[in-house]
Order: structure tokens, then C-alpha cells, then sequence
């Protein structure tokens, strides 16, 4: 077994998970990650049942064809099975996407599909659909110095701290294009797609912060780039719509515990829908805007102010 | 005699190649099935697209953003057969791919392998039913060059091409899956020999000049009402008319970058003021056989709209 620390997490794992940070001591894991055998027809009794999805309490399975079976349990427990040829880059990727989103939901922690930036002494996230540019906007942070929480998957507890996940950004091609980052040094992230790991060296902030907000970003056919921030209740129900996964819930049981968490987080942060032209604008005009907005909320003490 | 429906499957697809009136569609089924004044364009929501990456990905229940194209098409039938057998409501759901078929998945995961190794992109198991809408190339083609901002050429070019793909770029991640779109006429023949039987071809140019029988028609093959005052309010209230005010008063959000605006013209044999003779025998070149099959050439190769 290798041992490993990310989201706030030990994690002890029969398969290599570079780039997470590995521990040197064999601390008491979390999390166990085993190679073994998983059903190739599911859980006896599942309460939800999907093609190649199945789920009941603390139980959930699922098989990637061509890549592997999963089993995970009781918020602490992943066992994978790869398909015969199936190569261990795609095993890890869903080891570190779909099983730990689904190890985090057992575990009552909200999750958010997305990133998560430090300004100051906190954590703010940037959700939205796939494609609307979450990726493209952690990279383009990371370049300007700020630091980095998380890609993809933010995890926050009951107190609303975000916990750090590991030092890569994962880009697309296009992404590495826009910001001049060429990808000829990187690995992909599977031989199948045109997404690159780019390991973060310095800026990857590995400790949990407070969130002070979320920020949903959508794209509009107009030329300007808009914010409306979301008041009240309505803060609730992007929040809860942002959750990675969210059509589990249902299947894991976990719906109060999650909607409770929901209207908690929403009592202390911000929730701001960000509109940007779905073309032809400027990535630095769209970072200014946000810096600007994000100071204007006056939520954040600035990084100089702060105590080590 | 009455084709076959599959009364546990909850999916109409409204297939078409792009530019031939599904939006039109679409705004008709949401006018017929609400009861108010004209229906906001940007509210219309009879389904989901069948390439919605969401859709897709919440049958499955696992990320598929880092699977390729040809990955994820071997996942789409499950993914269609789940959601079409889960649904509370009959849906209507756009479909701008071809009929094709892709890969299968493998055989060890038990009872969901098949012995064959392609599978139909839209299982006769998802799907209740199929509205075909065809449209005379020679007026896709203008209407197509508006929407993606390409030369008439460029775009007859790419109707005869038979690799055409939507969404079907590998440098980014799109909101749609990949579509093949195949050549027009590939496109219209795959819907033609799909083998499922409860299929209605409706041409464009008969929704155009034949308003109240072509959707009585296609409100019954949808199961929806098609009494004469609801078809008469719905064909009325989704005018083209009315959806160009709506767009000039307020973008409509499925106009592409690349065009000025969606509800353009929308008349029947516009080819004949824009096209030249040389353009216009390229498309019937490339496509005469299926414009005599659905009626837009006679024998002698006339032209009929």
C-alpha cells in the first residue's frame, strides 16, 4: 500500500495515484483504495438502479466499459477492478473523479464541481456546466500568481472550509493555446483525449480555507460580461444545482443531510452568476472583472494583512 | 396498417438534418401543449437535445468529460434506453445526428452485452417514435451558410461531405456530444432505413404552404392534441412573424456566434434569388436521387419548390 494526502483525506491505495502528495509514515487511513473483484452485475439490493450505475446506502457500483468496475462503501472503502487492457491512467482518473466525489457524498461533505482559488485567506469557487470554461479560468489565475485549492472537485465541510486536492490542473488543448502553455512538455492525462496534467510547482495552496464564494459561470450571446449576485434564498438553489453528481443524492439517501448543508454554506457566502460572451472576449479583461468584484464584496482580508 | 409504438419508451425523437425546421418544431409542440399566448423562444423545453453532454451523463452516472468521442457514442444507447424507460412524460427530443451505429461495449459486463458488434445509436428501445423533417437542400444551404458564417461553396461542400461532424472537434470540451451529421443525403437515407416503424417524414415546404394539415398531421404522430382550435392557436402563435419580434427584442439563445440572427427569412425557394446555375447543379448532383424521393425534382428533373 501507498499512502497519500489530499482533500483533507489520508488516502492508502493498492494503485499509484501520482500526482497526489504522498506520506512517507503509514498513518491510519481514511480512505482504502483496493485491487480486488467487483460484481459484473451489480449490488444485491440496489434502491437505485442505472444501465451501469447502481446505488444503496453506503454502497455504490459502477463500471466504466472498456475501463473498470467500482465499488465503494461506507465513505472509506474503493474497490477496483480494471477491465482486461484497460490502462491505469483512465483507472486512476476515475479513481480521482467520479469514486472520490462519491467518497465525499457517503462522508455528508458537500461537493461542488469545480475549482477553487485563494484570494487572501479564502477560498472562492467557480462552478458551471462543462464547458463554460472553469478550467480555462483556474489556469489562467494560477498564471497570475494567485494560488490554487482544487480542480474540479471542491469538497467543503460543515464549518465551510474548502480542503485542498492536489498540485495538477488538468488542460485542453485549446486551454494550453490560449494561455501560451505548450504542451509538448506535458503528459496527457489518458492517450485517448487532447487534455494535458499540468503539475502545479509553486501556487498549489495545501491547506483548507474558508470559502467566501461561489461564482456559477454561464455564457451569453451578448458582448459584456455580467455579474448578478443572487440574494437570500436564491443562493440556495444554484448552490445545491452546482453539487457534483447531484442526481445521486437521491440513490445515496443523503438528500436532508445535503440540502441542509446547502442552506448553510448559502448563509455565508456569496453566490454570484457570472455571464460572459461565449465568444470573442479577452481572458485578462474577464480575470480584471472578477478581481474587481471580488474586492468589492469585502469579504477577503488582503494576503499582506495576513498572519502565518 | 397502424405502425408499432413502444408504449414503454417515452422518447420522440424530431430528427433533421440542421436547418430544416426542428426549432420551427419544437416551438409549435411547446405552443400545442401550453395553453397561454405565444410561448417565450427562449423558454421552449419539450426535451432535451439527444447530443446534451448532461443528459447523456446523468443516465450514466459517471464523468464522461475525459472519454473521446468515439467512447462516449458506445455509451449513448444505454444512456438513451434508461432515460426514454425513466421518464414521467412523453418527450420530444431534437436530433441533429445521422441514424448511424457505433461500437459496442464489451462483452464482460454481463447481461448488457449484445453478440453483434454495433449497436444502433437510437435503440428501438428508447424510442417511441421518429418525426423526420426534410427541407430542399437548395434552401438549407443558404440557411446553413447564414448559421455558420461559411461561403454558399464551403457549405455545399460540406452537405456532400460525408465525414461532416457537429461539436466534433478533440481540442476542447463541448456542452453537446459529438454528432455525425454525414452528407444531407446520408443524413436523410439513415432515417429512411432505420429499422424501427413508427416514423413520420414531414417536408418543410408543406409546413410552410400547407400550415394546418402538415401539423394536424404531425400533432396526432406526436400523440398530442390535434383538435382544430388547438393546432390552429399553436400554428398561429409559432409564426415566423412572431418569432422574429421575439428575437429582435430579446437575443434567442440557440442562434449560433456566427450568424446575425436565427429566424432569418424562413420562406420556401429563396435558392432561386441566390443561387447560381453552377451551385445549384453541384446540389443536384451530389443529391438529385433523394430529391426526387422526398419531391423536390420531378422524373425530368424539374424543379417543384
Amino acid at each position: 500500500m501507498q499512502y497519500y494526502r489530499a482533500f483533507g483525506l489520508t488516502i492508502a491505495s493498492d494503485l499509484n495515484l501520482e500526482p497526489l502528495q504522498s506520506l512517507y509514515d503509514n498513518a491510519d487511513a481514511d480512505v482504502t483504495i483496493f485491487l480486488g473483484q467487483v460484481s459484473k452485475i451489480g449490488l444485491e439490493n440496489p434502491t437505485d438502479i442505472k444501465p451501469l450505475c447502481q446505488q444503496a446506502e453506503n454502497k455504490h457500483w459502477f463500471c466504466v466499459p472498456d475501463i473498470a468496475r467500482f465499488y465503494i462503501t461506507n465513505g472509506n472503502s474503493i474497490i477496483v477492478e480494471p477491465f482486461e487492457n484497460s490502462d491505469m491512467q483512465s483507472v486512476k482518473l476515475y479513481l480521482l473523479g467520479t469514486c472520490l466525489g462519491i467518497i465525499f457524498h457517503q462522508r455528508d461533505l458537500l461537493v461542488i464541481h469545480g475549482n477553487a482559488v485563494r484570494f487572501g485567506d479564502k477560498a472562492v469557487i467557480f462552478a458551471g456546466k462543462s464547458g463554460n470554461g472553469k478550467s480555462t479560468l483556474a489556469a489562467a489565475f494560477h498564471q497570475k500568481g494567485y494560488d490554487i485549492l482544487a480542480d474540479d472537485l471542491a469538497v467543503i465541510d460543515k464549518q465551510g472550509l474548502c480542503y485542498p486536492s492536489y498540485p495538477q490542473l488538468k488542460l485542453w488543448q485549446d486551454t494550453a493555446n490560449k494561455l501560451g502553455i505548450n504542451t509538448d512538455e506535458l503528459h496527457r492525462i489518458r492517450l485517448q483525449v487532447n487534455k494535458y496534467a499540468m503539475p502545479i510547482k509553486a501556487g498549489f495552496y495545501d491547506k483548507p480555507l474558508p470559502v467566501a464564494g461561489l461564482y456559477i459561470l454561464q455564457t451569453h450571446k451578448q458582448k459584456n460580461i455580467e455579474f448578478i449576485p443572487a440574494n437570500g434564498f436564491e443562493k440556495f438553489k444554484p448552490l445545491k444545482n452546482q453539487t457534483y453528481r447531484k442526481g445521486q443524492l437521491e440513490g445515496l439517501g443523503l438528500k436532508p443531510q445535503h440540502l441542509r448543508a446547502c442552506t448553510q454554506l448559502a448563509n455565508n457566502i456569496f453566490v454570484t452568476h457570472l455571464t460572459r460572451p461565449s465568444e470573442g472576449f479577452k481572458l485578462d479583461e474577464l480575470i480584471s472583472a472578477i478581481e474587481e468584484d471580488i474586492s468589492l464584496k469585502k469579504m477577503i482580508t488582503k494576503q499582506q494583512e495576513l498572519t502565518c | 396498417m397502424k405502425p408499432s409504438v413502444n408504449e414503454q419508451s417515452k422518447i420522440f425523437w424530431l430528427a433533421s438534418y440542421p436547418k430544416s425546421g426542428n426549432t420551427w418544431t419544437r416551438i409549435f409542440i411547446a405552443n400545442l401543449m401550453s395553453a397561454a399566448g405565444p410561448i417565450d423562444i427562449n423558454q421552449i423545453n419539450t426535451g432535451d437535445i439527444a447530443s446534451s453532454r448532461d443528459w447523456v451523463e446523468q443516465a450514466l452516472g459517471f464523468d464522461i468529460n475525459e472519454l473521446s468521442h468515439d467512447e462516449i457514442d458506445k455509451l449513448r444507447p444505454l444512456a438513451y434506453q434508461y432515460l426514454s424507460q425513466h421518464s414521467d412524460a412523453i418527450g420530444y427530443h431534437k436530433v441533429h445526428d445521422a441514424y448511424s451505429y457505433v461500437g459496442n461495449i464489451k462483452s464482460n459486463i454481463g447481461e448488457l452485452s449484445s453478440k453483434t458488434n454495433k449497436q444502433a445509436l437510437f435503440p428501438n428501445s428508447a424510442t417511441r417514435g421518429g418525426l423526420y423533417l426534410v427541407r430542399n437542400p437548395l434552401d438549407v444551404v443558404i440557411s446553413f451558410a447564414h448559421h455558420s458564417g461559411w461561403a454558399i461553396d464551403t457549405t455545399i461542400n460540406n452537405m456532400g461531405n460525408s465525414q461532416q461532424t457537429f461539436y466534433g472537434g478533440s481540442n476542447r470540451l463541448f456542452n453537446q456530444l459529438r454528432q455525425h451529421l454525414y452528407s444531407w443525403s446520408e443524413h436523410a437515407q439513415s432515417w429512411l432505413d432505420a429499422p424501427f416503424d413508427n416514423k413520420l417524414f414531414v417536408r418543410y415546404e408543406d409546413m410552410k404552404l400547407r400550415p394546418f394539415a402538415t401539423f394536424t398531421k404531425m400533432a396526432k404522430f406526436l400523440e398530442l392534441p390535434s383538435d382544430e382550435v388547438s393546432v390552429k392557436r399553436a400554428v398561429n402563435n409559432s409564426e415566423i412573424k412572431q418569432l422574429q419580434a421575439q428575437e429582435e427584442a430579446n437575443m434567442f439563445k440557440e442562434k449560433s456566434n456566427q450568424a446575425e440572427r436565427f429566424f432569418r427569412k424562413g420562406i420556401v425557394g429563396d435558392w432561386q434569388e441566390i443561387l447560381t446555375p453552377r451551385q445549384v447543379n453541384q446540389i443536384i448532383n451530389d443529391h438529385g436521387r433523394l430529391m426526387t424521393h422526398f419531391g423536390y425534382l420531378d422524373d425530368d428533373k424539374k424543379h417543384i419548390y
